[in-house]
């Protein structure tokens, strides 16, 4: 594996002229992506905005942001890898099977087109979506196309991002990384952080039923979680901090309203390239904010362990 | 009623987290969004800072936030294996203290990301 090689939007603004999305629909998924940061806008190395730019979509079907590329590669669906590791090769000049490379639903010349355009780029950038990172493959294809952008440097500037979802799980991922060293699922049960996907993520501990109490705050996992999950959250005591009465706080044994955050609850939020950006709430809630009510829970529970 | 302009606010709504939005707030409500997309537009105008639920629940009662607090506290105390889960919806100064809790409570903290 090849770390994570990043940058900001910043960056990709002004300076990448070979921008792939790959396994994601940023037009309806993330409208503003293209205007505000990786297409049209006139960076100080790309002054013509779109005209510098070359813009390849990677996809299992033609949503609307094929529109919007130059080039467009319907590949068949859980081929990802195969594309990611055939490209790696040809980088590499290895030799690459045709027929091979034909059962993705790419051709060879495709891939050696791309793969030449990667390496002639000045400044490329891969943003990969869920259609990547939660198909046949999963974190495998994360780290193939990082692998890929890591190596892609011996050539030319490249980089990888992921094309995070709503809210603030790019801040999760963040605030867990530097406050415990790791991204998510950390146990704290032994007094140090420990991690474990698998062992440690809520699916499987709720299916297991390993918890013996839930806190839910900013999800609403009872709304989207398979059943047997959502079973062990009615049989345990469950805590749910909410801005309104949500699917998970009707099941739960305690609920809290909060302020919505952004709305009507100040604070930080991380955007997907990881750059923190402070919120303007414009309203004033009646309610206290999430991070108020955590901190008087935690509060409360370290003079109850002090008695 | 008067309205209040706030400049430069931030829209949570997808990972583009654009800080250029104009907010215009009437009393209780946004009623305009400039320069938010259409995905963007509905979050904001869709919500309000009314007082549409009591300050908490307790076992589907409404109840005082000092009670909902106490209990919480005593759940987590009792619990051998707490879990608390989600942060997506929420501010990074709110994930910093749900990893805190985490610590104190002996328990696991976990966020979308796993799913
Ligand atoms: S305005 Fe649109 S593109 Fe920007 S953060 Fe909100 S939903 Fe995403």
């Amino acid at each position: 594996m090849g770390g994570k090689p990043a940058c900001t939007l910043g960056e990709v603004k002004n300076r990448a002229d070979l921008i792939i999305y790959w396994g994601g629909n940023p037009a309806e998924c993330h409208p503003r992506h293209f205007t505000k940061y990786t297409l049209t806008p006139k960076g100080k190395f790309t002054p013509n905005g779109r005209k510098d730019r070359t813009m390849v979509l990677v996809d299992i079907r033609e949503t609307p942001s094929a529109r919007a590329a130059d080039i467009f590669l319907q590949i068949r669906p859980g081929r990802d890898f195969e594309v990611l590791t055939a490209l790696r090769a040809i980088i590499k000049d290895q030799p690459v099977d045709p027929e091979r490379v034909a059962q993705t639903g790419l051709t060879l010349d495709q891939l050696r087109d791309l793969a030449g355009r990667m390496k002639r780029a000045r400044f490329g950038v891969m943003f990969f979506g869920m259609g990547l990172t939660m198909t046949r493959g999963k974190y495998m294809n994360s780290s193939a196309i990082l692998t890929l952008a890591a190596e892609l440097n011996a050539f030319t500037k490249f980089i990888a991002m992921p094309m995070r979802g709503h809210g603030n799980v790019t801040g999760a991922d963040t605030v867990l990384r530097w406050t415990t060293g790791y991204p998510f699922g950390v146990c704290f049960n032994r007094g140090y952080p420990r991690y474990n996907p698998g062992e440690f993520s809520t699916i499987d501990l709720l299916v297991r039923g390993d918890v013996d109490a839930v806190l839910v705050v900013g999800a609403d996992p009872a709304a989207t979680m398979p059943q047997p999950a959502i079973e062990h959250l009615k049989r345990v005591p469950t805590i749910v901090l909410d801005p309104k009465v949500s699917t998970t706080m009707r099941i739960a044994r305690v609920g809290i309203l909060t302020a919505a955050t952004g709305i009507s609850a100040g604070g930080t939020v991380y955007r997907m390239d990881e750059v923190p950006i402070p919120l303007r709430p414009a309203l004033r809630s009646p309610y206290p904010t999430d991070e108020e009510v955590l901190r008087r829970i935690r509060q409360t529970l370290a003079a109850r362990t002090d008695e | 009623m008067a309205v209040t302009v706030v400049q430069n606010a931030t829209c949570t709504f997808c990972g583009c987290v654009c800080d250029d939005i104009e907010l215009h707030a009437e009393g209780d409500r946004i009623v305009k969004a400039k320069n938010a997309c259409s995905l963007g537009e509905a979050w904001f105008l869709h919500h309000t800072a009314e007082r549409l639920y009591p300050d908490a629940l307790i076992d589907g009662q409404p109840a005082s936030l000092d009670a909902a607090v106490e209990r919480a506290a005593e759940i987590l105390d009792r619990a051998d294996l707490p879990l608390i889960y989600g942060l997506s919806n929420i501010t990074s100064e709110a994930q910093r203290e749900a990893v805190f809790l985490a610590e104190l409570a002996g328990g696991i903290v976990d966020s979308h990301t796993s799913l």
